[in-house]
């Protein structure tokens, strides 16, 4: 696993941002001083600033938040990494049944300290907003996508949103060329009401979700769909491909998701999970409908070597770099580079299981 | 009631009982059903019972529950189903990028002389057929101009073969494409180093004709004014291309005489032995020379597309007798793909509108513009002029407009009734070809019979309980599975 956050001082007491470099190019900087076992220390416009537990090789080009009052660095975006996203806010108003991050009440509004580190992201990034809810602090939301795409040109975001909070008022602003850098990754879970609130924690969220998704087909939106697959909506998932591929075939893609052992899931991993690859014709027979009718899909968090052969091109390698791992059997299997591995927090001994390399 | 006009249903207490939208169209079937497809291309079958509960205004709720699940019917005040409705027509309707396929005929002369040739050929030793200096720096200029990160080029002729060095400069000038892809229709009659260079190519593809087994092929082809040695000579250059690059880079399709029409068998058997697993059977068209030798192929018989069910039927057997690979009609499975999956194909000679001169266009040999490969030869055969330009001042001419404003089949009043409109296309040139006309009533044209009778088959093999059938449906559909069922009923 990639440790994300990692033990720092620093001088001054606000946060910023800063970019770690061994050798100076351009502002915003912070400069290698010097590199030992335990760490290196750098000194920027902000003065000194010594990181602990991670080696200079991995840290170079990182784009950091710097806490002094908490001691932390946080690396926002790492150099190199396919896989960044910034966690806006942990409020939702949501409570989904598996949530892999519960919320929390409080909210620390960090936005400009965001905006400042994507303005610094290398060229071309696909830069992920996940929460909690990025939509419950939408005006900000808007305004710092808004800013960072009109600046660089070259940048696009994923935002992971509930779905809960497009207007009508919004879609002449989602409509503009500028939105079509952003797609958003938007979960429904069942075809009927009752059930997808149930799992989301919130009624009405059904219906609310229809008028987003009015909203968005207006203005245009990019949509990646997502249904977590879980006990309560397996049976129904050919019901929910045929009501995708009649009412919603206007989205990018459909994801279908397996469920991550961590937050709400952990303790409730025996109710909720379900095994694809005892039976897995329920995800078969949504995958055909989905091709059937023209709708792309995939399969995230699905090892290959769990799925049966002809369904395995739609099994992308969708784990997170830094919450990635494999196992010793999977060293000599041909699939690895394009498989998705497990959860970093998966047990070993359930993945074990379920390993045959290819 | 709030104000509406008489014979409008009322909203307030009705409103939850409001009829929802409805936009059908039905073909009757055999046994009293009915095939039912909406403006967006959404179909099912309807049981007599159900054509009398829709006649007579009776919808059940279980009707409405049907109808609503397969995004047939809108209900009052869905709002998502009514933008879903909006957005399946226009999934529909053809949106043309900017031109990123061109079709270009270096050189009209060719070296064999086939009974049916479409473009009218000229003599091999003949002089004023080629590409000038000019219509090469014309051409070239034109590729340099594409805003696209995109091309394909087809090279056309005559026999482009006959001139590699154009083929070659042209190749040569589209390296700052990311995606590039060149195909090179040849008779294979002579290969060279000069053109196995070209061959050899990442990015060049080779199509070239079969007819059959040898006997059909020296009949319509390589046997005519020529002598035996040509069609042996194609028949170890294909061997030798074949073996040289494998059935991947390599294409065929065979000109049918329905007059005549090859032994199925050997036919398939003479594409499925060298690898190749799609077959576009194509009757002889009613262009070029064919017009006088096949004057019987302007209207195709019933016998025609008798044969061409069978074929589909006996790749069905042979696809379910044989798991390890999968033939297919290449036509059959283009209409088969724009029933269930609007906008993927980018096949140009079915689709609706149909633009003309826009995404693709033809450079004939004497840098003429045209907007099809059918409108260059109907205007060499002497029919009308079609062309839409020239390759140095360019095509975006009054011609053109003329054109497009009638390349669609979404105002004509035959089309507007038909189930098959939203899978269906339409085909201005092959109108002109056959009858000098386009304003006939859609029914009575070759291109609406074809269709009608193709896509009735299909829909026969949608709802064809054989899993033999589904099988080959759906991997001619590019599906990972077969599903239990293609098509819904409504009873």
């Amino acid at each position: 696993m990639i440790p994300l956050s990692l033990p720092a001082v620093a001088e001054g007491e606000a946060p910023f941002v800063t970019r770690l470099r061994r050798s100076p190019e351009g502002s915003f900087d912070s400069i290698l001083l010097n590199e030992d076992e335990v760490g290196a220390s750098f000194s920027g416009e902000h003065g000194l600033l010594t990181v602990d537990g991670a080696a200079m090789a991995e840290l170079d080009g990182d784009i950091v938040l710097v806490q002094p009052q908490a001691g932390r660095i946080e690396r926002l975006l790492r150099a190199g990494s396919r896989h960044n996203s910034l966690l806006v806010t942990e409020r939702c108003d949501q409570l989904c049944i598996m949530c892999s991050q519960p919320p929390k009440k409080t909210h620390h509004d960090r936005f400009e300290l965001f905006e400042a580190a994507c303005l610094l992201a290398e060229p071309h990034c696909l830069i992920g907003i996940t929460g909690g809810e990025p939509m419950l602090y939408k005006e900000q939301l808007f305004r710092m996508v808004e800013r960072v795409l009109s600046t660089r040109d070259d940048l696009e975001f994923h935002i992971l949103s509930n779905g809960q909070h497009f207007g009508r008022e919004d879609v002449e602003q989602l409509r503009q060329p500028i939105w079509q850098r952003v797609s958003w990754g938007i979960p429904l879970y069942a075809p009927k009401p009752e059930l997808h609130d149930r799992i989301v924690g919130k009624a009405g969220a059904f219906a609310r979700l229809e008028q987003s998704f009015v909203h968005l087909l207006m203005a245009g939106g990019r949509i990646e769909l997502r249904t977590v697959l879980l006990s309560s909506n397996r049976a129904l998932l050919p019901a929910l491909a045929r009501h995708i591929t009649s009412r919603l075939r206007f989205i990018e893609v459909w994801s279908i998701m397996q469920l991550e052992n961590i937050g709400f899931a952990k303790n409730r991993w025996q109710d909720l999970y379900v095994d694809h690859a005892a039976d897995f014709s329920e995800v078969a027979a949504a995958l055909d409908e989905a091709a059937l009718r023209g709708v792309r899909a995939q399969l995230f968090n699905f090892p290959r070597c769990t799925v049966p052969a002809a369904y395995r091109p739609y099994a992308a390698a969708s784990i997170s770099d830094w919450k990635r791992k494999y196992l010793p059997p999977c060293d000599g299997c041909r699939d690895r580079d394009r498989c998705c591995g497990f959860f970093a927090w998966h047990p070993d001994e359930q993945a074990l299981a379920g390993v045959t390399p290819l | 009631m709030c104000g509406e006009p008489p014979g409008r249903r009322p909203c307030g207490a009705g409103a939850m009982t409001a009829a929802p939208f409805l936009p059908l169209r039905t073909r009757p079937l055999p046994d009293g059903e009915a095939l039912c497809v909406a403006d967006t291309g959404k179909f099912f079958t309807g049981s007599s019972e159900f054509l009398r509960r829709l006649a007579s205004d009776g919808l059940s709720e279980a009707d409405r529950i049907f109808l609503e699940r397969e995004g047939v019917a809108v209900a009052e005040g869905d709002e998502l189903g009514a933008g879903a409705y909006a957005y399946g027509i226009a999934e529909r309707l053809t949106a043309p990028g900017s031109l990123d396929y061109l079709i270009l005929v270096p050189t009209l002369r060719c070296n064999l002389s086939c009974s049916y040739c479409q473009v009218s050929r000229a003599g091999v030793k003949q002089s004023g057929y080629d590409w000038t200096e000019a219509t090469l720096a014309s051409v070239l200029k034109v590729i340099d101009s594409l805003p696209t990160q995109r091309l394909k080029i087809e090279f056309q002729g005559g026999e482009p073969t006959l001139r590699p060095d154009l083929i070659r400069a042209v190749i040569e000038r589209c390296e700052r494409f990311a995606d590039r892809q060149f195909v090179i229709c040849t008779n294979l009659q002579e290969l060279n180093p000069e053109i196995l260079a070209l061959f050899d190519r990442e990015e060049v593809f080779i199509s070239t004709s079969l007819d059959g087994d040898a006997a059909t092929h020296d009949r319509q082809r390589t046997g005519r004014g020529g002598t035996k040695a040509a069609t042996g000579s194609f028949f170890d250059n294909i061997a030798f291309v074949l073996d040289r690059y494998g059935p991947r880079k390599v294409s065929a399709l065979p000109t049918i005489d329905p007059a005549a029409p090859p032994d199925m068998d050997d036919l398939i058997d003479s594409y499925a032995s060298r690898g190749f697993n799609s077959i576009f059977l194509r009757p002889i068209n009613y262009q070029g020379f064919a017009r006088k030798r096949h004057s019987q192929s302007r209207e195709h018989s019933e016998a025609w597309r008798d044969y061409h069910r069978a074929f589909v039927r006996n790749l069905i057997a042979r696809n379910w007798q044989d798991r390890s690979r999968v033939l297919e009609e290449s036509y059959f499975s283009i209409c088969l793909r724009r029933v269930f999956q609007p906008g993927r194909d980018r096949y140009v000679d079915l689709r609706n509108p149909n633009p003309m001169g826009i995404d693709y266009i033809v450079v004939d040999h004497d840098g003429r513009v045209y907007p099809t490969d059918e409108a260059r030869m109907l205007t060499r055969a002497g029919v009308v002029d079609l062309s839409i330009g020239d390759v140095a001042n360019g095509w975006a001419s009054a011609q053109r407009d003329s054109l497009n404003f009638h390349a669609t089949n979404q105002f004509d009043p035959a089309c507007q009734r038909c189930t098959y409109q939203p899978f269906c296309g339409r085909d201005l040139v092959d109108d002109l070809s056959r009858y000098g006309r386009i304003d006939l009533r859609r029914t009575d044209t070759e291109f609406c019979r074809r269709h009608l009778s193709i896509f009735d088959f299909i829909f026969e093999l949608i709802y064809d309980d054989d899993l033999a059938v589904r099988y080959s449906l759906t991997r001619w559909l590019r599906l990972p599975g077969t599903p239990a069922a293609l098509g819904a009923r409504l009873a």
